[in-house]
């Protein structure tokens, strides 16, 4: 087991370093110069040299690369070309809504999900199982920003429920912070329920064919105990890696629904740093978006041996 | 044994490859894909409005008219005008063409570039382990933000969208591609083939290609719907399509800060958007289940 989780871990490393490149090269090829815009107007060629010079943009890909990654290793993304702020600083003040909007959505996913895909499974061909198919195509064909208006107008303009947009932190205390939060959770989470209910009814369905569930049944094992204990637990690893490959898909759609629902949070900073061409925010969040999507993933894999404990590799 | 060997290349070909069109087959298979069927009659739908959006009663969708912002659906504007005038349901029919045409060319070129480095990393070790790496960490960036950060560096344009969405959706399908090259590798007529001193240009065009074909298609379908959405995003962030364009995405976008007194101008490219992507979708599914029934299986 400790071998394997070491095995898993260094595994990230070559990929981590793969991201970092192409995360620096984009920065490397973005048009305009930073050494002449921290100058300003006025300023000499001389002057934009030197500037150059000390922020090391005369080395060569290599070194720079290096150098960046170093600063990286030591926590430090840059500076905001538009605030001057560090971007580590920028990322930090929007990290709570971002973070609260996607644990949530992942709550409601798996908390909806797993269950329509088992009772999905159980009731195979039946109009529970046609009407849990039909919401996962739906899910995956109907864009995040048209689930969240149509949400939106419906609980938030039409009944009044819910506020319309907008966020409150945890510490302006919990009701305000989750009447602020369902509308673009669920919004943001239809798409996840649809691929977990998916692949949790196609895995029930392969697992509710086989030996151990007809021996459970033959020695009187009621359904409910067959269905989410022997079933599902055999079921776990595709759910959970699916769980794991679909948080992709709610980095994404964090984005989208932030904009939608006016949430100040990490996809809002992306939208603003995309429109004012911050390179260095949009290199720090586009890094700490994939780290955490690998690190998710290295989760689940570790994960693996827990629900199997057949699994060593 | 030579001659199973060559019956053996000939039968797995006719079987994967795309069934040849007969009447009676088409009919059945419409028969027992219903939704498919549906999903193809909405595709090819979309498909004739983009076509002929001039002649579908519009009017030049960029158009603008002051006088008239704002006004709410009518027999004179069917969906409506935008807030600088502009009629919604020409800017809507329009912007079928943008989403098209970004789905079908990201389909292209993403299936494109994922089989050649699909096919690559299939017969090359060293080629595997260095393409294969470079693939992973552009899969760890998850795909819309790639395609945003690619946005940000060059100007709005189509053509830049279709590359950006291009780039982040094809390493998924190399990696589909190089998994079944693998297992084409081990099949006898492959084995067959280069016994026989089949250069391996011909083999991977006459052998392995055909075989990748079925599952390539299904996978092609789903790219074409994911392209459309993530296109859409991105002109509603404002980092797609240039405004002037009407794309779905951006009628949205325009009409963003009006939603709540003025929801039409969001709502009809949204509906727009997602029928179409529903359709691709379901069609990709009926795909899935008549050329791929291993695939169908699973999922």
């Amino acid at each position: 087991m400790l071998a394997y989780t070491a095995r898993r871990i260094l595994a990230t490393i070559p990929v981590m370093l793969t991201v970092a490149f192409v995360v620096f090269g984009l920065l490397y090829l973005a048009p305009g110069d930073p050494a002449a815009v921290i100058a300003g107007d006025q300023a000499t060629p001389a002057q934009i040299a030197a500037i150059r010079a000390s922020l090391g943009l005369d080395k060569s890909f290599l070194v720079r690369f290096g150098t960046w990654l170093w600063q990286i290793a030591h926590g430090d993304l840059g500076k905001s070309i538009f605030t001057g702020l560090p971007v580590t600083t920028m990322i930090s003040q929007r990290l709570e809504p971002t973070l609260s909007l996607m644990v949530m959505s992942t709550l409601i996913a798996v908390v909806v999900a797993i269950p329509l895909g088992v009772v999905a499974a159980s009731k195979q061909g039946s109009w529970i199982d046609r009407g849990v198919m039909a919401i996962a195509v739906f899910g995956f064909s109907t864009p995040v920003f048209v689930v969240g208006y149509l949400l939106a107008w419906v609980f938030a303009l039409k009944l009044g429920w819910l506020p319309v947009q907008g966020f409150h932190s945890l510490r302006d205390g919990f009701v305000p912070f989750l009447r602020t939060l369902i509308l673009p959770s669920v919004a943001l989470g239809l798409i996840y329920i649809a691929l977990i209910a998916r692949i949790t009814r196609a895995t029930m369905l392969e697992v509710l064919g086989q030996d151990y569930v007809r021996t459970a049944r033959a020695k009187g094992v009621g359904q409910r105990s067959i269905l989410f204990v022997h079933a599902l637990k055999n079921a776990a690893v595709p759910i959970t890696t699916v769980v794991g490959s679909g948080i992709a898909l709610l980095i994404g759609g964090a984005v989208v629904t932030e904009s939608v629902f006016a949430i100040p949070g990490l996809g809002r900073l992306t939208t603003d740093a995309i429109l004012q061409r911050d390179y260095p925010v949009i290199q720090g969040v586009v890094l700490l978006f994939s780290f955490t999507y690998v690190v998710v993933n290295l989760i689940v894999d570790l994960l693996y041996t827990l629900f199997d404990p057949r699994i060593r590799y | 044994m030579s001659t199973t060997t060559v019956e053996a290349a000939a039968v797995p070909l006719a079987d994967v490859l795309p069934p040849v069109v007969r009447r009676g087959r088409v009919r059945t298979f419409l028969r027992r894909h219903p939704t498919a069927a549906l999903g193809g009659v909405l595709v090819a739908l979309m498909i004739l409005i983009a076509i002929f959006a001039p002649w579908l009663g519009t009017v030049n969708p960029i158009a603008i008219d002051p006088i008239h912002r704002l006004a709410d659906p009518s027999g004179l504007h069917w969906f409506g005008t935008d807030m600088l005038g502009r009629d919604v349901y020409s800017r809507t029919i329009y912007g079928a063409r943008i989403s098209l045409l970004v789905g079908f060319s990201v389909a292209i070129c993403a299936s494109a570039a994922g089989t050649v480095i699909g096919v690559a990393s299939g017969f090359s070790r060293l080629l595997d382990a260095v393409l294969m790496r470079i693939m992973d960490g552009l899969m760890s960036i998850p795909p819309i933000l790639l395609a945003i950060a690619l946005m940000a560096l060059t100007q709005a344009s189509v053509k830049n969208v279709i590359f950006a969405i291009s780039v982040s959706e094809f390493p998924r399908i190399s990696r589909l591609v190089r998994g079944i090259v693998l297992s084409l590798r081990e099949q006898p007529f492959v084995e067959a083939a280069i016994a026989s001193g089949t250069r391996m240009p011909r083999i991977v065009w006459r052998h392995i290609l055909p075989n990748t074909m079925a599952a390539l298609l299904v996978q092609a379908t789903f790219t074409c719907a994911s392209a459309m959405i993530v296109e859409a995003i991105l002109s509603f962030i404002g980092a797609g399509t240039p405004p002037i364009v009407p794309s779905w995405g951006n009628i949205m976008a325009e009409g963003r800060a009006l939603w709540e007194i003025k929801p039409y101008i969001v709502f009809f490219p949204a509906v727009f958007l997602s029928v179409t992507v529903l359709a691709v979708n379901l069609l990709g599914d009926g795909l899935r289940d008549a050329l791929d029934p291993r695939l169908a299986k699973r999922l």
